[in-house]
């Protein structure tokens, strides 16, 4: 076990930290960038800021807090950065070629796509919420907004997408039975 | 949760990083400098360092000492000339 030589009270073994969260501090830049490339880089970036400000984390819980925050804060101003809002918009999202087979690929083709063509902020609201499971409250406090705020954001994503995906169709049997 | 929400929540699902993510941050943030190996050779740079400094200053010392006796052994052979020739002169004036 290597431990870093700048954080001897945490004792915290850097190493073990991005083993132990790669997935997740990728899964938010990948979700939020949909470039696997840019992913990469950004989440590399987001632990190479974790191991210069590791003598300023206190403990394993707050080591994920920590890379959470950064991870969301470093996807979205590589976004506004590289001026990488994504090229679909609502609008443009393809009407599904047929209701055959594949149609639960085709759900999950066209939620990703709903999703990538969020602004900033809602989009990054529903990784938290979906993908790491946060509630409102703390996904306030991870990106800096009221909880009304991130609630409103989540009710009327829900809301865009629904409408959406009922207009186009898409997995409409599924909550009509 | 509806069928919506667990349909978000398999799209948004984790995703591993491409292979051999760790070992690049890891190399990326020098994680060679956790080595002892590469701790000391910190150390032995900084040794080295001072070393050459002091090591350069003694050098410049030296070579003023060996400059200066140069200068004093001219003075010295120059000495010796000119009483040579002042004892020819005195001669044949004599």
């Amino acid at each position: 076990m290597t431990v870093l030589e700048n954080a001897p009270q945490t004792a915290l073994d850097f190493a073990d930290l991005v083993g132990r969260h790669q997935a997740m501090v990728f899964s938010v830049c990948w979700h939020f960038l949909h470039d696997r490339s840019l992913a990469d880089e950004v989440a590399q970036d987001v632990f190479f800021s974790l191991h210069r400000n590791l003598a300023a984390i206190e403990s394993p819980e707050h080591a994920t807090h920590w890379l959470r925050k950064v991870a969301a804060q470093r996807s979205i101003d590589e976004s506004r950065r590289r001026n990488r809002r994504p090229q679909v918009s609502l609008a443009d999202v393809a009407e599904p070629a047929s209701i055959a087979p594949a149609r639960d690929l085709l759900l999950a083709e066209t939620l990703h796509r709903l999703i990538a063509s969020l602004p900033e902020s809602p989009r990054m609201v529903m990784i938290l919420r979906y993908q790491e499971d946060l509630d409102p409250a703390d996904i306030a406090e991870t990106l800096d907004m009221p909880v009304s705020t991130v609630k409103s954001h989540l009710q009327r994503s829900l809301a865009l997408l629904r409408e959406k995906l009922t207009r186009r169709g898409v997995g409409v049997e599924k909550w009509t039975g | 949760m509806d069928w919506l929400e667990q349909e978000l929540k398999n799209g948004l699902a984790r995703k591993e990083p491409p292979p051999g993510f760790a070992d690049r941050v890891l190399r990326r943030v020098g994680h060679r400098a956790q080595s002892p190996v590469w701790r000391h050779s910190r150390w032995l740079a900084a040794a080295a360092a001072v070393v050459m400094i002091t090591g350069g200053a003694a050098w410049r010392e030296h070579q003023g000492h060996v400059a200066k006796e140069q200068v004093m052994l001219a003075f010295r052979i120059a000495a010796v000339k000119v009483n040579q020739i002042q004892a020819h002169i005195q001669e044949a004036t004599r």
